[in-house]
């Protein structure tokens, strides 16, 4: 028990620094780019956590990121490579909004059933990798990469086609959700909205999650299929389910961004949240705590860096070179032995 | 409506259009097949291409020369991708990570070097590009010149190095190297092949490749260097390597028919023409999902795909 609350101490105390040796190197670029970096940082952070209206714009930004880091590290808990969380949150939010749109339901009916179709649609979209490799031996990496695409795509042809909003000046867009529909709002200045009390519900489920006999056959899986075999696993089943709830959980980051901050389907509605929520999911140590750690650094990261873009003349790209120097030396501190489960950064699937 | 497709007019810039628009996928697809053949799966291309772009556009502006700015493309490409190789092969880390890490970093830094050198500016720096070379006589047969003839020199020379790259893959001894390394780098071990040493040479030079084809957009197609100048081009490249299942001649057809899927979108917008363009655009990543079942089953990828060497480990 006290070794693993000092391993987590550990980890915890190398991410913090991990992060510091980046904001190091955005400091340096912030200075070659002829700024002040002092100022520079004191107006990211400001931007991020300035105001309670700031920081609700951080926590908009954390439960989509975290919703999908979750999903994300239980697919890579079993070694499953998801890279195709921007597509299940399209597909995701795709289905969660036809309903508000075109069915007129009541708010009490509604909101559950579009929450379930979004979980339905990002469980479909991840789950058709899962069969794909599970059938055919189909890479993952691929499948859920090319999946992205398609879900791009699909998207454009609905917003651009048959679902554009016929009064919206030809923009891209599919018509406004009722008012309704729209998850509550905290406050009237502040974005933050109802979401959070589902992220709050899943974070709280995840803690759990990997004590469940599920939890810990897609641990097994992810030691290699050997060891799962002789551990009496079904190997083809656990992916499948595993992969299910790391797109399922996706999915429902598109819910909330339908329902909670957009309100209808838009061009490029993941604005690439799923890379970002990778970085999240690695950095936090596939852990529910520190995926809500690192979501929440990162989300700041955002929120502040738009703002320090808008203020000052440093650069915007400074924050994308932190964020990848971030995963970067986590990768690389590998070398040094670190408490990182390396295997889970080493090995790739064998049988890709 | 249908009376403007079908003419000669249409048909000619379409597909000299599908040649133009495949060069940034072949180029840097014809590079990840000797990266993914020594058995890594590089999904950092996409910002080893932007690297390639800024570095080869900032190059040609400043110096006025276009092949300096090539040459600069292509050697910060490689440079970039040597990142990748020391994280895949001497750390060992997990391909698919450290590919989206590059890919946020090579974003991010091709756009601070950007903004450093140009600063901000209300019309963003030109050059004038590439131009087109006319193949003397060829170039004036009617269609077929207009159609395969009239391209700049970089297109041409792409599709050279189709089949360069076929001939290094299967007939030196490089090529069996890195053949080797992708199957079985225990055996090649034992033979005395350094299979970091080949990785490492695999990876560089796909990083040549996509800086070549990243410069190709800025200084050959664009003129012009922006954020997304590469806009997914990388990460088609790798689905266009799995869909030709790592032979150089049919990454030249899967290179073609995203080309084409592009050129015939960019057409029919030109003509105003309200045809389900995102529908077509979704066909070719459908046929790499259905050529990756096919090739799966065949069992034709290396068999050390994404896995890291070790002596110590077996």
């Amino acid at each position: 028990m006290n070794s693993k609350i000092i391993n987590s101490i550990k980890q915890f105390v190398i991410a913090v620094l991990t992060i510091v040796l980046a904001l190091a190197v955005g400091a340096i670029l912030v200075r070659i780019s002829g700024n002040d970096p002092a100022e520079a940082y004191t107006t990211l952070f400001r931007g991020a956590l300035g105001s309670k209206a700031r920081i609700s714009e951080v926590l908009v930004k954390m439960i989509p990121l975290t919703l999908m880091a979750l999903g994300m590290s239980i697919a890579y808990k079993a070694q499953l490579w998801n890279i195709g969380a921007n597509g299940q949150l399209t597909i995701g939010a795709i289905l969660a909004i036809l309903p508000g749109i075109y069915l007129g339901l009541p708010t009490v009916i509604l909101l559950p059933l579009s929450l379930i179709l979004s979980v339905l649609g990002g469980a479909l979209w991840c789950g058709l990798a899962a069969w794909l490799k599970n059938c055919f031996n189909a890479n993952e990496v691929i499948t859920t990469l090319m999946l992205n695409y398609i879900a791009t795509y699909f998207l454009a042809f609905l917003v651009y086609g048959p679902m554009m909003d016929p009064d919206g000046g030809g923009f891209p867009q599919s018509k406004v959700l009722p008012d309704a529909y729209h998850l509550p709002l905290f406050s009237a200045q502040m974005r933050i909205h109802g979401g959070i009390v589902v992220a709050i519900i899943v974070i709280l489920m995840m803690f759990f999650f990997w004590r469940t006999k599920l939890g810990v056959k897609i641990d097994l899986i992810g030691q290699g299929d050997k060891i799962a075999t002789y551990a009496g696993v079904n190997v083809k089943k656990t992916v499948m389910v595993a992969m299910l709830i790391s797109g399922a959980l996706c999915g429902l980051a598109g819910w909330n961004e339908v329902y909670g901050v957009q309100y209808r389907l838009l061009e490029g509605l993941s604005s690439g949240y799923g890379d970002i929520a990778t970085i999240i999911a690695l950095l936090g140590g596939l852990n529910p705590l520190g995926i809500v750690i690192a979501s929440f650094f990162f989300s700041a990261l955002l929120v502040g860096g738009a703002t320090m873009q808008r203020m000052t003349e440093v650069p915007y790209s400074v924050v994308d070179i932190i964020q990848g120097l971030v995963i970067v030396f986590v990768i690389a501190r590998t070398a040094i032995h670190f408490g990182w489960p390396q295997k889970l950064l080493r090995k790739g699937k064998k049988d890709a | 409506m249908l009376s403007s497709i079908f003419t000669v007019g249409f048909l000619v810039s379409l597909l000299a259009g599908t040649i133009r628009l495949a060069t940034p996928i072949l180029l840097p697809a014809l590079g990840q097949i000797y990266t993914q053949r020594a058995g890594i799966l590089n999904l950092g291309v996409e910002g080893t291409m932007t690297i390639g772009a800024v570095a080869g556009f900032s190059a040609a502006y400043k110096t006025g020369n276009l092949w300096i700015g090539l040459l600069s493309g292509m050697f910060f490409g490689m440079l970039w991708s040597l990142i990748m190789a020391w994280l895949s092969v001497t750390m060992r880390a997990n391909q698919v990570i450290a590919g989206i890490a590059l890919n946020i970093l090579g974003a991010g830094t091709a756009v601070y070097v950007y903004r450093i050198l140009f600063g901000v500016q209300s019309l963003p720096p030109q050059v004038t590009p590439f131009a087109a070379v006319n193949i003397p006589v060829l170039s004036s047969i009617p269609v077929i010149g207009q159609i395969f003839f009239q391209h700049n020199i970089l297109v041409y020379l792409s599709y050279v190095m189709v089949f360069v790259t076929w001939f290094i893959l299967e007939k030196t001894t490089f090529g069996l190297k890195i053949r080797a390394v992708g199957e079985h780098p225990r055996a090649a071990d034992s033979k005395g092949i350094s299979v970091a040493g080949v990785r490492y040479a695999a990876v560089l030079i796909g990083g040549l490749y996509a800086g070549a084809a990243g410069a190709f957009m800025s200084i050959a197609y664009m003129n012009l260097f922006t954020e997304s100048i590469v806009s997914g081009r990388g990460f088609i490249a790798v689905s266009v390597v799995i869909f030709a299942r790592f032979m150089p001649v049919r990454a030249m057809w899967g290179a073609l028919l995203f080309g084409f899927a592009s050129a015939l979108q960019m057409r029919l917008q030109a003509l105003g023409i309200d045809m389900a363009n995102q529908l077509m655009l979704m066909l070719p990543y459908i046929m790499t999902i259905a050529a990756l079942i096919f090739a799966s089953k065949k069992a034709e990828f290396p068999s050390a795909y994404t896995i890291p060497y070790s002596r110590l480990e077996r």
